[in-house]
């Protein structure tokens, strides 16, 4: 492990443009992650047409530093103005914004900063060390069957993440499930609701409707709240918590580590609720739960960490199983379709340096954070203050060139701002883009592996529960289903 | 009525009209697959299927308990809860940030990228209620420039040209411009 991770390490810095990619990625995922309303996933949606022009490996890695950099930029905005950058940091802004208010502001962005890069840095030795032996694991014992499980599994899990009801949650999976059907079906090639565009017969493509959904939708959003959305950034100074501080909190990092990672593992959840948990856990086994709320560093630390600890085992069943687990790990699918690639566990035998640049950039990236983290959160003040007049137009623009030039039609461009549109209004209803997105990608894969798991088994069902991981995970998602139906009947709407 | 709002039916006629639509245009392409017992149709009506049943779920919900947030939801983000519309003016622009982005991603083919782009952004800050003239002008052609530079000079990216004049003379001008301009260097 050690010498292709420092093989992987000598590629990633071996070559300047290389290098370039790893510190954009880094810069721009602080940065698009800490201002509100433009979330890491709008640069990387931005980002996506423009990787077809880089190598799959600098593609992939680009995603990946984002990914770990992005989930620690949300925090700043969550602490100094409880504005989540991202739902990750939600968490992050109950105890973070209070200690704002009380003068320490500096003292939990440092603590942020310190335990993004340990959570993010600890996921990433266990992501390097693990993801190999489940890849080959996977080999000689995934099959069809097995991944059409999986991927119901995560869809199950999807739709009970995000969305202001379980209902809402499972209509947007469905949606991104049914705008996959458009296309040709993937075993007899016929083609399925193209009303007539020849241009979609090779269905919707992931670019523009992960444009659409994302960045278009955010810009709209952030446009109708244009008018009272002022804010003005707080003066704070650079305070890092004291060893003793941290040292006291380590058993909340440990804790948060392995419930971030636990969480990272599964498909369809990822950061969020990890850092939800890890918050939540934290709550749980403190002696002064009253105090949460009002501007506790342990609340900082244990959503912080563990956000950061999903990272790295968000990208276990992505490159082991083929599957991602969250919006960005499906982005990534599609710099991988872009390549003619198919993220797996063949990934390893066919393109084993992808792999290991792509550990050795999460490893590192978690690291910067440590270092550049400070220095660029002082930036970033001074950055918000760019009027949203200007930013928006400029987001719509590139989001329409890289709508356009990844297939050279301006149906995409119509494509791309239909999703916008239809991702504002849901958004606005309390649905979830994340939802239809992993619907979108997570829908091909299914159907494909359904249909040939279906002619494997002779059609017989009963075949696909004489396969133990197979059974494990359709009954796991039938639990997950299960659970959700419970809590919608008889959960009380939340009290706001 | 329980606790239903005016959105809350809206929502459920939308969910069922497109099961009700996408079921109907199922049966254009309904054909068997020889080695496929399910055919093209199987998938998506199976998902046409639990997208009307939830729908139903949704609405029995907003019915029972209205539209409020679940308790204990994780990511449902409370910054996206609707912004209240007290009058029509608030809509006009709302609508009118929604469709200029269509109407000029319709207007790319006849018009092309390099006339079309400096037009709509102007425009677009227009409708998010930005006054200036100054500001206007002065950001219309930094992002123009900018747009220009990185994906005409550096990236050499094929973009919109048009194909009615004189939009599609302008194109080709500033095109012609370009090569000139590599030409030289």
């Amino acid at each position: 492990m050690i010498e292709n991770f420092l093989a992987g390490t000598a590629t990633l810095f071996g070559d300047p443009f290389t290098i370039g990619i790893f510190v954009f990625g880094v810069l721009g995922g602080m940065l698009f992650g800490a201002i509100p309303g433009v979330s890491m996933l709008t640069l990387a949606a931005i980002l996506l047409p423009f990787t077809a022009d880089l190598s799959p490996a600098q593609g992939v890695m680009l995603f990946a530093v984002i990914y770990c950099t992005g989930t620690y930029g949300g925090a700043i905005t969550a602490i100094l103005f409880n504005i989540p950058g991202a739902p990750e940091n939600a968490p992050t802004a109950f105890d973070g914004y209070p200690m704002t208010q009380k003068g320490m502001a500096g003292k939990a962005v440092g603590a942020a900063v310190l335990c993004s890069a340990i959570g993010g840095v600890a996921s990433a030795l266990v992501m390097m060390s693990a993801t190999e032996p489940l890849a080959k694991w996977a080999i000689m014992n995934i099959g069809p069957p097995e991944i059409f499980a999986l991927v119901f599994f995560g869809l199950a899990v999807a739709s009970s993440v995000g969305g202001r009801t379980i209902w809402k949650g499972w209509l947007s999976v469905l949606l991104g499930l049914l705008i996959a059907t458009i296309g040709q079906d993937p075993v007899g090639g016929i083609n399925r609701f193209n009303f007539g565009y020849s241009d979609l017969a090779a269905g919707i493509a992931f670019v523009p409707a992960i444009l659409g959904f994302f960045a278009v939708s955010e810009i709209f959003i952030q446009a109708e709240k244009n008018e009272s959305g002022k804010y003005s950034a707080p003066k704070f100074n650079v305070d890092f918590p004291s060893f003793f501080e941290l040292w006291a909190h380590k058993i909340a990092v440990v804790r948060s580590i392995f419930v971030g990672f636990f969480c990272g593992i599964l498909p369809g959840i990822g950061a969020t609720l990890a850092a939800f948990m890890g918050y939540g856990e934290a709550v749980r086994w403190s002696k002064n739960k009253a105090e949460f709320g009002t501007g506790k560093l342990e609340g900082v630390i244990s959503s912080e960490t563990a956000n950061n600890a999903a990272t790295g085992a968000a990208m276990i069943p992505l490159l082991a199983l083929g599957l991602p687990g969250g919006a960005l790990t499906a982005m990534m699918v599609a710099v991988f379709q872009m390549h003619d690639l198919e993220p797996g566990p063949l990934v390893f035998y066919n393109s084993p340096e992808l792999i290991w640049i792509v550990f050795a950039a999460m490893f590192y990236a978690n690291l910067s954070i440590l270092f550049v983290g400070l220095i660029e959160t002082k930036t970033i003040l001074y950055l918000l203050k760019i009027p949203f007049q200007f930013l928006a137009p400029m987001i719509l623009m590139l989001a329409s060139i890289g709508a356009y030039i990844s297939r050279g039609l301006v149906l995409d461009v119509i494509v791309m701002f239909i999703a916008g549109i239809i991702g504002f209004l849901l958004r606005r209803s309390g649905y979830s883009i994340p939802g239809i997105v992993l619907g979108l990608i997570l829908g091909k894969i299914g159907e494909q592996n359904f249909a040939q798991g279906m002619q494997m088994v002779h059609y017989d069902l009963g075949t696909y529960f004489s396969r133990p991981i197979c059974t494990i995970l359709i009954v796991a998602g039938v639990l997950t289903l299960l659970k959700s139906l419970y809590s919608a009947f008889f959960q009380k709407p939340k009290v706001t | 009525m329980g606790k239903l709002s005016r959105s809350d039916i809206l929502e459920a006629f939308f969910w069922l009209l497109i099961a009700v639509i996408f079921f109907a245009v199922s049966f254009s392409f309904n054909q068997p697959i020889e080695i496929y017992k399910f055919g093209a149709t199987g998938w998506p009506r199976v998902i046409l299927f639990l997208m009307a049943l939830v729908a139903l779920g949704n609405f029995y919900h907003a019915y029972s308990k209205g539209s409020k947030a679940q308790e204990g939801r994780v990511g449902a983000k409370e910054n996206d809860e609707p912004i209240e519309y007290t009058s029509t003016g608030q809509y006009f622009k709302t609508g009118m940030v929604l469709l200029l982005p269509l109407l000029y991603a319709l207007s790319l083919k006849p018009v092309g990228f390099y006339s079309g782009t400096p037009i709509f952004i102007a425009l677009i800050m227009i409708a998010w209620g930005e006054r200036r003239v100054r500001f206007i002008l002065t950001n219309t052609i930094l992002i123009y420039a900018i747009l220009i530079g990185l994906f005409m000079l550096v990236l050499n990216a094929p973009l919109p040209q048009g194909n009615i004049s004189p939009f599609y003379d302008l194109s080709a001008f500033m095109l012609k411009t370009k090569t000139q301009l590599d030409q030289m260097f």
